[in-house]
């Protein structure tokens, strides 16, 4: 796209020009996301202050079929926010205000730049939160956590994103602008539920506007067990039997020896020396979460766990989140580059995805880090691997692609919670039947008939930008953020 | 004369869809306001489409075929010690398909959610026959558009259910109720709003009219040995902070939290508000039988009188769902949003055949 391009024209009547960004050195900033091995620069990228600007800009992208992607804080590791070379990037993060808090009825308004853990402080003082939180909640927006209906080690009991929206006001992508859901806890409640639709359309049908999202009280109780292990199945096994004593904990997360390895000599969390380690919590109203407590304890003493620890005290919950919720990071430093996947396997075939895993990684001899949400089966494998020796990173795909045919194989699904978007598009064709796919794409095209939001995310395509290896986002080497 | 089929298989479903021009489904009929008459509607009748597919406890997951009736997945769960914890509105008479087509949870979704919080994917056969799975089978899942939740509240008018597939949760083993009783709407749902910001963790909480004033029910599930402690506290937080006239732990039975059971009129209505709507909505149908499930969020009406309903809805701009009733347009008050939606049925069902 020129200088003399009539959407450019057409967007200079509409910004000012330090909203509407051209130069490379601007633009800079938007090449890639989280999933760094890509990078794509946008013709322009605007800043709308205002609702009316988003409306106005998506329309002109129609009108002028110009392909735009919409950007928040640029968290997503499955390449779902990287910009369309020639198109235009849409950052959304001025439209950051909470336009309310209701904690009677337990809502919030917000617009999607409103980064996911402010929602959480604003609500804080009444005694509520905001509960999916993505590792990255303290950067990442809620536009972006609605596009990729965001997850987090807290799921398991409240659900994900799309779970706690209740009502939308939306641009679609051709600028037709509508609304659905309520203030009403049951959201869409007559009619089609088109919460549920929107979701985690990966910024394909248009750009939220505004969200009304549910509260939930802050749990009077936590209680947090470290149970430690000398082999990985027990632990796994240790998980089976939690889930079959009839308890709801709000998270169960494993990790391997060498993820426990690299958070140790990140952020020093005490973590015992362990072949795995299984973190449960569990939340609720004090004397039920006592009770079970005492039950959990004696479970895990029986599934053989060599040491147990439970957190005393706010500090040490804390303490032992922070090595979990660091270990991507941390993973990071023991490799200049690593791939992260979110497959899901069944929960009983755990053990059974992390033998076959292991034999995979032995196959192509690279290493391999897992983190993951045993509670709900999500896995998060880390290969690691150096993008400077030629033909690491196809090692690594390969890899990578194998995990995610194995999670099909066991009846998974190839994301849980990071999405599709440049990444995995190329896998769906595994997942989805020809005519699926069709129908998802009937639906995008109904909705989008020039397909120019996030244009060449989800749907295999053979439009892929270059890959490049270089190693971790600037933010993820500080640890600000992380790849859940 | 109407065109009738009992499909067996979805193969036969398919050939039914092909083979009419108007086409409606239906499981037991038990939300009558919902079946159109005409008589140039082939009927689906999917109650022989029933049955569960598979059910693993450990995987929290259930699958069955639409037709299957919820008293059926019920049982099969409670012999495991779990439930669907959007709590189906009608477990005696409806199917899992129409439960899910009129979006109908009941009052214990006020703990954890609404149907379409707990369904994970299903099986359809759409308007132009096609057979198909959307959403997946595990219990999280990012892959594709999740066509599953846009099923719940579709009325069967884009495709048609013909296996579903839900999450499932470890049911409470056991369960205490209170009832509250509040001389003005006003405290009644002022203790609502306390218990919405407190920690206490209620299985459900359900607003009534009393005959002298409102009666709050509040339920408490859990161990047997935290929940006297954890009722008394609640209680005790009840007395000090939102004054009622009375605190009186009831019966726990299965009736005392059917919503629909005292609600007898020739009309049956959903209707969808916030709590802080009710004293409008009360302005609004004076007359009508009514019950406030999850927390003040879903109202039901009983009326003789549907046109005034739907008409006081619209006035309100809520919207509602006629259930129960011979009624032309069960569609009440505010109409559902219709631009999305139309593109749906677009890609569905294009010759706009399911209705």
């Amino acid at each position: 796209m020129k200088n003399a391009h009539p959407l450019l024209q057409a967007l200079e009547a509409l910004y000012p020009p330090e909203r509407l960004l051209t130069r490379d050195a601007q633009l800079l900033t938007y090449e890639s996301d989280a999933l760094t091995a890509f990078h794509s620069k946008p013709a322009a990228a605007v800043i709308p202050i205002s609702e009316a600007e988003v409306i106005e800009t998506v329309r002109l992208c129609h009108q002028l079929a110009v392909p735009f992607v919409a950007r928040g804080s640029g968290t997503s590791l499955s390449g779902g926010s990287l910009p369309i070379a020639d198109g235009l990037l849409v950052a959304l993060n001025r439209l950051n205000r909470i336009k309310s808090i209701d904690p009677e009825q337990r809502i919030a308004v917000v617009e999607p730049g409103v980064v996911n853990l402010h929602i959480t402080h604003a609500a804080a003082p009444y005694g509520l939160y905001y509960a999916p939180d993505p590792s990255s909640q303290s950067i990442c927006t809620i536009g972006g956590n609605i596009a990729f209906n965001s997850g987090g080690a807290h799921c398991l009991k409240y659900g994900m994103t799309s779970n706690h929206v209740l009502g939308m006001k939306v641009v679609l992508a051709d600028g037709a602008v509508t609304e659905f859901g309520s203030d009403s806890l049951d959201g869409c409640g007559v009619g089609p539920d088109l919460i549920g639709l929107f979701v985690g359309s990966e910024g394909l049908f248009g750009i939220a506007l505004e969200i009304t999202v549910r509260l939930l009280p802050q749990p009077e109780r936590y209680r947090t067990l470290l149970a430690a292990y000398d082999d990985l199945g027990k632990a796994g096994d240790a998980v089976s039997r939690v889930v079959a004593s009839g308890m709801l904990p709000g998270a169960i997360e494993i990790m391997d020896r060498l993820a426990i390895q690299a958070a140790e000599a990140a952020v020093q969390a005490g973590y015992p020396d362990a072949e795995a380690l299984l973190i449960v919590e569990l939340e609720g109203e004090a004397p039920q979460v006592e009770a079970e407590f005492a039950q959990l304890q004696a479970m895990m003493r029986a599934s053989g766990a060599f040491e147990l620890r439970s957190a005393r005290d706010e500090a040490e919950r804390a303490r032992i989140w922070k090595g979990r919720k660091g270990a991507f990071s941390a993973v990071g430093r023991l490799s200049p580059d690593y791939i992260v996947q979110d497959g899901v396997v069944p929960r009983s075939r755990l053990g059974e995805a992390l033998t076959r895993i292991k034999a995979l990684k032995t196959k192509h001899q690279l290493e391999v880090a897992n983190v993951f949400h045993a509670g709900d089966g999500n896995l998060h494998p880390l290969i690691l691997y150096d993008g400077r020796q030629p033909g690491a990173l196809e090692k690594a795909e390969a890899l990578a692609g194998e995990i995610l045919a194995l999670c099909i194989k066991l009846g998974g699904s190839i994301t849980g919670e990071h999405g599709v978007g440049m990444e995995k598009r190329d896998y769906m064709p595994a997942m989805f039947s020809e005519q699926e796919l069709d129908i998802m794409q009937a639906l995008r095209r109904a909705i989008d008939p020039k397909e120019i939001a996030n244009r060449g995310k989800m749907f295999p395509s053979g439009e892929a930008p270059a890959l490049q290896q270089r190693g971790m986002h600037p933010l993820e080497r500080q640890g600000v953020i992380s790849r859940e | 004369m109407t065109t009738q089929s009992k499909p067996r298989a979805v193969a036969e479903l398919q050939d039914f869809v092909r083979g009419n021009t108007l086409v409606h489904a239906r499981g037991n009929g038990s939300k009558s306001a919902l079946h159109p008459a005409a008589a140039d509607i082939a009927i689906a009748d999917l109650s022989l489409m029933r049955g569960i597919v598979e059910y693993q406890p450990a995987e929290f997951t259930l699958s069955a075929r639409a037709g299957s009736p919820i008293a059926e997945l019920k049982a099969a769960l409670a012999a495991e010690g779990q439930y669907l914890p959007f709590d189906p509105l009608l477990p005696e008479r409806a199917t899992i398909g129409g439960t899910v087509a009129a979006n109908l949870s009941g009052s214990r979704r006020y703990r954890y959610g609404g149907l379409r919080d707990f369904i994970l994917g299903a099986s359809v056969v759409d308007g132009g026959g096609r057979a198909y799975t959307v959403g997946g089978k595990v219990v999280k899942n990012a892959a594709g558009f999740d066509l599953s939740k846009f099923l719940v509240g579709s009325l069967g008018q884009y495709a048609i259910m013909t296996e579903l597939t839900f999450k499932v949760f470890p049911d409470a083993p056991h369960f205490s109720s209170l009832r509250l009783r509040y001389q003005t709407l006003d405290a009644a749902l002022a203790a609502i709003f306390f218990l919405n910001q407190s920690i206490f963790e209620l299985d459900a909480l359900d607003l009534l009219p009393a005959a002298d004033g409102w009666s709050l029910l509040a339920r408490l599930g859990g161990g047997a040995d935290a929940l006297p402690p954890r009722l008394e506290r609640i209680r005790a937080a009840l007395q000090s902070e939102t004054a009622p006239q009375a605190a009186e732990e009831v019966a726990d039975t299965a009736r005392l939290w059917q919503p629909l059971r005292q609600l007898d009129a020739a009309f049956v209505a959903k209707v969808v508000l916030p709590p802080k709507r009710i004293p409008a909505l009360e302005r609004g149908i004076s007359g009508c039988q009514r019950r406030y499930s999850c927390g003040g969020n879903i109202a039901w009406v009983a009326t003789e009188d549907i046109a005034a309903l739907d008409r006081a809805l619209a006035a309100l701009g809520l919207a509602g769902l006629c259930l129960q009733g011979d009624c032309e347009k069960p569609l009440l008050g505010k109409a559902p949003e219709s631009i999305l939606s139309a593109r749906v049925k677009a890609a569905l069902d294009p010759d706009g055949k399911l209705v």
